[in-house]
């Protein structure tokens, strides 16, 4: 599976790794802003900025290749957006929604793939997010793989049962899907309070622990200040030549 | 449809953010409060449900299938302020994990779908689901659910300046419409089947309330969804906001600012002043 490609980048080892996430976050706001907030001299400007996200990539030792391909995910739906406002006579601006969405989705792949994602959300726990709402991620995408499965071998099931055969009437079908993402829901609820059980018997007192506590230390601030700097004064130094 | 990022101009996302902040912190401490135990757990399996069923196809017409989205079914198991916070946290994982939505739109696609879409899936099924029309206050919500994220966050990328010719605008409304009604038979039919295999874990929302402000809810709802649809979409609309941009915004902008702000308090307060005296304010 795809997303556990990045689970893998994200236990990798390199100074971009080790960096605190508060600051990976700090860091991924500013170039965000920074990039969305640009309208003149937009192409320059995210040509410099695919450069930072290489050098970055392979400061962090991931497969350039790969990651560059990876945030293609978010083309086919700007495309259709591009195709729209070139139709309807504006196609800079579809120009600019296809560079926008792709140079952003780059940026938030190289931040979840230098980060595993327990350590990201305990940075956003620390930069005042509420621990339940974080809690409940964590659990959606722990168990996401497991439901997942879950909902395949259903599917499985169902075919060789031959409940796809156009033999049966639609109405037939609709039941019978209804019927099956019922059980997968009466399932994964059951499931959710066997989990609970299982974390109260081993003395889950309401909050996740991390086994190394996170510490923001002198390299992260230069981290920090480095990172945040870098598109801003590009974008400042290509304002100044194109005026 | 999840926005991502790079598609909404930066007032839009801004306020959106700003807005969708206090929102969330509120709702997820009314969750904490509404579930007594097993809470965590029992959001966070749900929500890699909602996530995995949409491996399981619905059979629409020849060679075309849907999936279930999922918001309203989650309303009518959890109540609505719990499903609001499943939803933040799929929005969330989905933006991180997978690129799929912005960050900085990451707001916008929670007040779309997590808060506003969760919450009008739910309005039908607290007026009408403890009576004879509960199954169809169960379909109206799944199809009111879909139908009011999608305008939403058609009217977010139209206020944006993102141009459609007509044709195309039609063309999503109408397909938003079916997309509606197949959430709401999904919904319904998914909801019927859970009746029968576990019936403990469908809400029944109290009867009592006033039938008439619920009423006034609705049509507020409706009314919302199709008004902002129009003002953004007539094109007088668009060309007006985009003939404020280039020049006038900046001379102009502290000017509108604060009237768009003192109009919103007076609304607020207006709001206040009716709900108290029209009766005793009940929240959903």
């Amino acid at each position: 599976m795809r997303h556990v490609v990045v689970d893998c980048w994200a236990r990798g080892s390199s100074l971009l790794h080790r960096r605190d996430p508060r600051a990976k976050i700090v860091a991924l706001l500013v170039f965000l802003i920074a990039l969305a907030t640009t309208s003149r001299g937009l192409p320059l400007f995210a040509c410099g900025l695919l450069l930072l996200l290489v050098a970055a990539l392979l400061w962090a030792r991931l497969p350039v290749w790969g990651a560059l391909v990876r945030a293609g995910i978010v083309l086919p739906f700007s495309a259709v957006f591009a195709i729209v406002s070139w139709l309807a006579g504006d196609p800079a601006r579809g120009a600019s929604l296809l560079i926008k969405s792709y140079l952003s989705a780059l940026a938030v792949l190289l931040v979840i793939s230098t980060t595993p994602l327990p350590v990201l959300l305990r940075g956003l726990e620390g930069m005042g997010v509420p621990h339940f709402l974080l809690d409940v991620g964590q659990f959606l995408y722990r168990y996401f793989f497991v439901i997942s499965e879950e909902a395949q071998r259903m599917n499985q099931a169902a075919a060789a049962r031959a409940a796809s055969s156009w033999q049966w009437a639609v109405g037939q079908r609709f039941r019978a899907s209804a019927g099956a993402l019922g059980v997968l829901f009466a399932r994964s609820y059951a499931r959710a309070e066997d989990i609970h059980r299982a974390m109260l018997a081993r003395g889950f007192q309401g909050r996740f622990l991390l086994l190394d506590a996170t510490r923001f230390r002198r390299a992260d601030l230069l981290f920090t200040a480095f990172a945040s700097l870098a598109p801003v004064v590009l974008r400042i130094a290509l304002d100044r030549v194109s005026a | 449809m999840h926005i991502p990022d790079g598609f909404l101009a930066t007032p839009v996302w801004a306020t959106l953010d700003v807005a969708a902040a206090p929102a969330v912190v509120y709702l997820t401490r009314r969750a904490q409060r509404t579930l007594e135990e097993n809470k965590v757990p029992l959001l966070g399996v749900l929500g890699a449900f909602v996530f995995a069923a949409q491996m399981i196809n619905f059979p629409v017409g020849p060679g075309t299938t849907g999936h279930l989205v999922g918001g309203a079914l989650l309303a009518f198991t959890l109540g609505p302020a719990p499903a609001s916070v499943v939803m933040v946290a799929i929005l969330a994982i989905q933006a991180l994990v997978f690129q799929d939505g912005g960050v900085l739109a990451l707001g916008a696609n929670i007040i779309n779908m997590a808060i506003v879409g969760v919450l009008a899936g739910y309005l039908p099924f607290h007026i009408w689901g403890e009576t004879r029309w509960r199954r169809f206050s169960l379909f109206a919500g799944g199809a009111l659910s879909v139908l009011v994220s999608a305008c939403l966050a058609l009217a977010e990328l139209l206020i944006s300046g993102v141009r459609m010719p007509v044709s195309v605008l039609s063309i999503s409304l109408a397909l938003f419409a079916v997309s509606a009604l197949l959430e709401g038979a999904i919904t319904l039919a998914v909801m019927q089947a859970l009746e029968r295999i576990q019936p403990k874990t469908v809400r029944h929302p109290q009867p009592g309330g006033s039938p008439v402000l619920a009423f006034i809810g609705l049509t507020a709802v409706l009314l919302a969804t199709v008004g902002v649809l129009f003002a953004a979409g007539g094109p007088d609309g668009i060309e007006k906001i985009l003939n404020l941009h280039p020049a006038s915004l900046h001379s102009t902008f502290l000017r509108q600012a604060s009237a768009g702000i003192l109009g919103l308090v007076l609304i607020y307060v207006a709001c206040l002043v009716i709900g108290r005296v029209a009766g005793r304010p009940r929240s959903l």
